[in-house]
């Protein structure tokens, strides 16, 4: 090879790594139908407090993300088979998710909740005595619980397992189901929905922690850079706002605070503003 | 979406079920026997276990395909082998003396196959087409699974934001279904009416 043919694979070597550098981009999978975490607007956006954590941690930590809508079963897999790079979608840390994938630390924490209709008189005891019939989400640490502690202990409640969070709630309303064990905000979602049709009957505290999840090893290294996103969150203050923003809210006055807001984070590239905008906003709208 | 996945699986499906047919038909002994055990296996899994190998399989090998492709691979390999066994019962409806007789006036076997075979069992498949048409346009739902957002992903996106709304937006996808056969059924209809040869059909 001659001496100039030399630099021209050198300098195509050096042109490609930089572009492959600008374009660093991660695929979050997230099962967004499944509000206040991760749901999709009237207006068609991908909105919910799993992904513009995910949006805010990209833009301090300078790389790009694309949101990758996918059944909640499927993101784990995903994730091993190389799919996707992150699974942000609520995802409970238990040890037996954690033998095949690498958690970050937690970010939120939540407690099951026992749903019934408002008319049955169901306290969180009798909805869950033997020969109930008990809804869950497939998958979900929810109806995990009521396999380990219920029917595992000989609690003979009878489990229905449903594809997504609304047809349990479809089912429960319409009565084939006796209870619906489900994580608490979108528990509370439902109950503001059907106001005096539903009714929590009790919380279970099991002080679950959610986390980001990648693949087992962190090949790519995102985990430390979700860590310290995270910490940037929590000292400017963004975190407080954006959770103050997202809970306890109706989704009609999120959603449009949203799009006043979410220029900040994306154009102007300012989390802190942006998360500032949105708890504001949120609060206006929903007074 | 499910249009353009039904378009590519149904492509695909066409293209290679017309192949295999003949194969099944008129190939030698060995490709013959590939033929019918490519339709069992295809006819054997379920589509959604199907989707799920096709979307996993690859990226065992570090092959990545996008949601989209698996998709209208596994589902269009799939419907390949139902419109192979449609293409099939067609081309062997075709009295024998009519290869024969093509023959004898001097087309070679693939000749035969081109200009006398396939134009007559084409249209006698279409009736059967239909129906796989109609099959596989409702499969297009399974894609959800993995990660396509198609029509039934998104009145799930408007159920899991208002509850309420669940069912009539349920009841929404399942008339833009029933729209959708009638319109795709109507054309076939047509095609059917205009390719139609008097005097070919049915005749013993």
């Amino acid at each position: 090879m001659t001496l100039r043919s030399f630099w021209i694979v050198v300098l195509g070597v050096v042109l490609l790594s930089t572009l492959s550098m600008a374009a660093e981009k991660f695929i979050v999978a997230s099962d967004i139908a499944w509000a206040p975490f991760e749901w999709v607007s009237a207006k068609g956006h991908y909105v919910g407090f799993d992904l513009d954590v995910m949006r805010m941690i990209a833009v301090l930590e300078g790389y790009e993300i694309e949101i990758q809508d996918m059944a909640f079963d499927s993101i784990i897999p995903a994730v091993i088979a190389g799919k996707v790079d992150i699974g942000a979608s609520g995802f409970t840390i238990t040890a037996e998710r954690a033998q095949v994938v690498d958690f970050s630390s937690p970010y939120w924490t939540s407690d099951q909740t026992v749903l019934v209709r408002a008319d049955s008189g169901l306290n969180i005891v009798t909805a869950l005595m033997p020969g109930r019939r008990v809804g869950a989400q497939r998958g979900t640490t929810g109806a995990i619980w009521v396999e380990e502690n219920l029917i595992a202990k000989g609690v003979a409640v009878e489990l229905i397992l449903y594809e997504t969070y609304p047809e349990a709630i479809m089912d429960l309303l319409a009565g084939r189901v006796d209870a619906v064990v489900q994580d608490q905000a979108p528990s509370e979602q439902a109950v503001r929905q059907y106001p005096g049709q539903l009714l929590i009957a009790g919380v279970i505290k099991t002080y679950e922690e959610f986390g980001f999840l990648v693949a087992k090893g962190d090949p790519k290294g995102i985990l430390p850079r979700i860590e310290r996103g995270m910490k940037k969150l929590k000292e400017s203050g963004a975190w407080d706002n954006l959770v103050a923003a997202y809970f306890g809210n109706p989704l009609e006055a999120i959603e449009a605070a949203w799009e006043a807001c979410i220029d900040i984070l994306l154009v102007n590239k300012d989390p802190v503003g942006y998360a500032a905008c949105l708890a504001q906003k949120v609060r206006e709208l929903s007074q | 979406m499910n249009l353009a996945l039904l378009g590519g699986l149904l492509g695909l499906g066409f293209v290679l079920g017309v192949l295999i047919a003949i194969l099944e038909v008129y190939g030698p002994k060995i490709l013959r026997l590939c033929a019918s055990v490519y339709t069992w296996v295809f006819r054997s899994i379920p589509e959604i276990l199907l989707l799920l190998l096709v979307w996993f399989g690859p990226s065992q090998f570090g092959v990545q395909i996008s949601p989209f492709f698996a998709a209208v691979l596994a589902l269009g390999l799939r419907s390949s082998a139902y419109q192979a066994e449609i293409f099939r019962g067609a081309l062997q409806s075709i009295p024998s003396g009519q290869t024969l007789a093509a023959r004898a006036l001097g087309l070679s076997r693939l000749g035969t196959i081109r200009h006398i075979l396939l134009p007559q069992a084409l249209r006698l498949s279409l009736a059967g087409w239909g129906n796989e048409f109609a099959v596989v346009l409702k499969d297009t739902t399974l894609a959800y699974a993995i990660g396509v957002v198609e029509v039934m992903r998104q009145a799930r996106y408007i159920a899991s934001r208002n509850f309420p709304l669940t069912l009539p937006a349920y009841i929404l996808v399942a008339l833009l279904f029933l729209a959708a056969t009638y319109f795709g059924l109507f054309v076939i209809g047509k095609l059917e009416e205009r390719l139609r040869i008097p005097g070919l059909e049915a005749r013993r």
